[in-house]
């Protein structure tokens, strides 16, 4: 795969698949993802253009900065957020097709995935507000307890492959899916995807009744609106990346369409399952189980490893 | 961050204004980390000066005034009301109406346990829980409704008896929405207490002791699920429970999960009291003549609302109206014990700890008949003005 | 054990300090106390395990009597005690019963705010109801508050 350059370098980079394309397939998601635990939950729900309203709001807004808060800090974050994960989704298979690949690119993306996380608690612990502080110390405790299990469960198939190379690894996994393979894997990096994403019933960070919106309590206006841009995206690379490497890899627009919506529709019906966890038993579970887990796939793999040889 | 401003004891403050209170009211938790350290509240947010008020009121005004001091069991606090000034005025309401009477506190207490749990499941961030539980509790609504012609505030009560009667067609809607939210609260039941998830949070979360409870006079259901019976309708029967007995629900864990299940059960036994009174509905008139004016006296009548018991004291002086009326709401008894149980508990279970007693701020606030209105001068206005400002207000939008 | 029972028991517990008894109804029992024997009273009645405290009533007795009345209402069962204390105008304080019932503490924070009656021994006298601009020495439930400008 060669890197695009010239005129069909920029419409890949700003239009397609990354930039606007992913953007607006960021915000069709959330909208789905809404509407469906919405609907799950025995009420309306969103309608379709929900989503952009409220970012079109959000960047008509004032922004207020707090008092105590470095404005350079608490304008760069957001940016940054969204820059990294806008990064990620290049070396992804959205709608089929990598912009950038090279040996490697596994680990950047994982990493820049997590770019959104760190700022987001960097956000909170920079404006000073107490819900805020609390917020992010959740924030970066959860980062810490689901990370490792996540990169495990990525590793796997990475492993097997025998490449650091996303797209490498996709071509050595289309003909099966390595769901059914390497299933432990699997349900490690959904949850982990769902605890990357704050997602019920890892939303402690930004539980409400507690601590009001966590973190992001200050935040508001064109800030604010990046950030939900920014979880949006990493939303859509999380979801390429599992169906990339569990579901026999993306092939087409389609193929695309079918395996992220799918996987949606799994994360937004156990949203509505779940009860909120406390953050200690978000911890406790992630290093109790999810890392054993993990560790139990790489043992298994290892094992069928020496046999096959 | 300069040293001077750090405050040593990290506070987190929920209220008087937050996403967890539906009313205001102020908490302060001082925490360590995400353990509770400390617990102090601030009430009266939603004080409106309703025992002053009760003084300048004559007696038949008084039951719209009390009716309003809460939104949620409203109908508890005039039947109350109502029962102490017929026991000043030597009055019994005759038997068709202490009937109906509980009838509607019965489905008062049903309305209000689902919107508790609903509220309650909601502070544990179980939102589907909340939205099922209140899609049902409408049906309740639609028969207060139905019954009253209101959702809240019903004004069932007058002094001396009821207003409504309850025709066939009632009888029929009332068994109907029964049987539903029968089978309704058996899946509760079962959600609450096998659900893992939600079970991590309530279990052994926030316990308060049959020794505690009792020492800090906790009463209502958050009582019976410390194992402390304290329910009037058992202890001390008035109007229609005097024949038809209640069976006290009892859970012995007292923690978050046995309120629940205590709240639950309790709903059965709401939905057995409510078929009993229909099947045996007693004929005859619906209320009694009462005298303009109670005898001088005291009486103190105490009923069970759906969060405990409900206290009032009424004293009389012969005149229009009332002496003093005091008004110990349930919620008041209860309060000490959040403050107790949150300290050492973790930050997000505080907001379960605090729904837990099912709080209701706008009962316990009560008194004080001045409000500031917020004009430019910022005087205090008198009732009088208050009121004719309001009625200039509608006249001007009308 | 039969309300009577209840009743009775508390009136032996009581009957050191009792200056008057009087049975308004058949599950009710009015005990007159003097103030300074309060505490004892109230300590007896724990001892003893009767009961929990369900309110605390502040009355004015007007500008005749001059005089404020605290009612002290207990329940153990459908028996309620109350304790009655009177205190002039003049003189308006009472013990706070929190050393023996912590949990009175919000009953008397409410007693002391709306009745201006000082009580004494009460550790958190801060305001519980009245807003934080209320005005100093105005207490509303006394039958001579002034209220209206």
């Amino acid at each position: 795969m060669n890197a695009p350059t010239g005129l069909g370098a920029l419409v890949s980079l700003l239009i397609f698949p990354g930039g606007l394309f992913v953007l607006a397939n960021g915000l069709v998601f959330e909208w789905i993802d809404r509407k469906l635990i919405a609907r799950l939950q025995n009420r309306i729900g969103p309608r379709w253009y929900q989503p952009l309203a409220d970012i079109i709001k959000l960047l008509a807004k004032e922004e207020v900065v707090p008092e105590r808060a470095d404005p350079r800090l608490f304008f760069a974050l957001p940016i940054v957020a969204l820059a990294g994960v806008l990064t990620a989704a290049l070396y992804l298979p959205i709608a089929g097709r990598f912009v950038f690949s090279f040996p490697g690119d596994l680990i950047v993306t994982v990493y820049m995935l997590s770019l959104l996380t760190l700022c987001t608690g960097l956000a909170g612990a920079n404006t000073r507000n107490r819900f805020a502080l609390v917020g992010a110390t959740r924030t970066l405790t959860q980062l810490f307890s689901y990370e490792v299990p996540f990169f495990l469960a990525m590793l796997g198939p990475a492993a097997v492959a025998g490449s650091w190379q996303i797209a490498d690894i996709m071509a050595h996994n289309s003909q099966q899916w390595l769901l059914f393979i390497q299933p432990i894997g699997f349900v490690v990096a959904l949850i982990g995807l769902m605890g990357k994403l704050e997602m019920r019933p890892f939303d402690a960070p930004e539980a409400e009744t507690e601590i009001v919106a966590g973190a992001l309590t200050e935040y508001s206006g064109r800030g604010l609106a990046l950030f939900y841009l920014g979880r949006n995206v990493e939303l859509i690379g999380g979801l390429t990346l599992v169906a990339t490497f569990y579901l026999g890899g993306i092939h087409n627009v389609l193929d695309y369409f079918l395996k992220t919506g799918a996987l949606l529709i799994v994360l937004a019906s156990l949203q509505t399952l779940m009860t909120r966890l406390r953050i200690d038993q978000t911890v406790g579970l992630w290093w109790r189980v999810g890392a054993l887990l993990a560790l139990a796939q790489w043992l298994v793999l290892i094992v069928i490893g020496e046999v096959a040889l | 961050m300069t040293t001077g401003s750090v405050p040593k004891r990290f506070s987190i403050p929920i209220g008087p204004q937050h996403p967890a209170l539906k009313e205001p009211g102020h908490f302060d938790f001082s925490v360590d980390g995400e353990v509770v350290t400390g617990a102090t509240v601030r009430l009266g947010y939603a004080h409106r000066g309703i025992e002053k008020a009760a003084e300048n009121q004559n007696w038949v005004q008084n039951l719209y005034l009390l009716e309003r001091i809460c939104g949620i069991c409203s109908h508890i606090h005039a039947t109350a009301y109502c029962l102490g000034v017929e026991k000043l005025a030597d009055v019994e309401a005759p038997p068709r109406a202490q009937a109906i009477r509980v009838l509607i506190a019965e489905l008062e207490r049903v309305h209000s346990h689902l919107l508790w749990l609903g509220v309650t499941a909601h502070e544990a961030g179980f939102d589907t829980l909340f939205m099922y539980s209140w899609r049902d509790r409408e049906t309740v609504m639609d028969i207060l409704e139905s019954l009253t012609g209101n959702r809240v505030n019903y004004s069932a009560n007058m002094l001396g008896g009821v207003k409504f009667d309850v025709t066939d067609d009632n009888r029929k809607a009332i068994e109907r929405g029964v049987n539903f939210l029968e089978t309704r609260t058996r899946h509760y039941l079962n959600v609450v207490t096998t659900d893992q998830v939600f079970v991590q949070r309530t279990r052994g979360v926030g316990v308060i002791t049959r020794e505690q409870a009792e020492q800090l006079g906790v009463i209502g259901p958050t009582a019976r699920a410390s194992g402390v019976l304290r329910d009037v309708r058992v202890e001390a029967p008035y109007a229609a429970y005097r024949d038809i007995p209640v069976q006290p629900v009892i859970e012995t864990a007292g923690d978050l999960e046995a309120r629940f299940v205590v709240r639950l059960k309790e709903l059965f036994e709401s939905y057995r009291l409510i078929r009993v009174i229909l099947e045996q509905m007693p004929p005859g008139d619906l209320n009694v003549r009462m005298p303009r004016r109670p005898k001088a006296g005291e009486a103190i009548s105490r009923v069970e609302a759906p969060r405990g018991e409900l206290f009032y004291f009424i004293k009389s002086n012969g005149a229009d109206n009332p002496e003093r009326v005091k008004v110990r709401t349930p919620t008041l008894c209860n309060m000490a014990s959040v403050l107790v149980t949150a300290v050492g508990q973790q930050l997000a279970d505080v907001p379960m700890i605090l729904a837990g007693i099912d709080p209701c701020f706008s009962c316990n606030d009560r008194a004080v008949t001045i409000s500031k209105a917020g004009d430019a001068t910022s005087a205090v206005w008198s009732w009088q003005q208050l009121r004719q400002y309001s009625q200039a207000y509608y006249r001007r939008r009308l | 054990m039969t309300t009577e029972d209840r009743l009775r028991q508390a009136q032996e517990a009581l009957s050191p300090w009792a200056q008057e008894a009087d049975a308004p109804e058949p599950v009710r029992l009015d005990i007159v106390l003097d103030r300074s024997h309060l505490p004892s009273a109230v300590a007896a009645l724990m001892n003893i395990r009767w009961g929990y405290l369900v309110a605390i009533t502040g009355l004015d007795l007007g500008a005749e009597a001059k005089q404020y009345e605290v009612l002290y209402h207990f329940g153990s069962g459908a028996a309620l005690l109350t304790l009655r204390v009177r205190i002039a105008h003049a003189d308006s304080v009472v013990p706070s019963i929190t050393g023996i019932i912590p949990a009175a503490s919000v009953a008397e924070r409410e007693l002391s705010e709306m009745f201006g009656i000082r009580v004494i021994g009460l550790l958190d006298q801060s305001r519980l109801f009245l807003p934080d601009d209320w005005p100093d020495g105005v207490y509303p439930l006394r039958k001579d508050a002034v209220l209206e400008k």
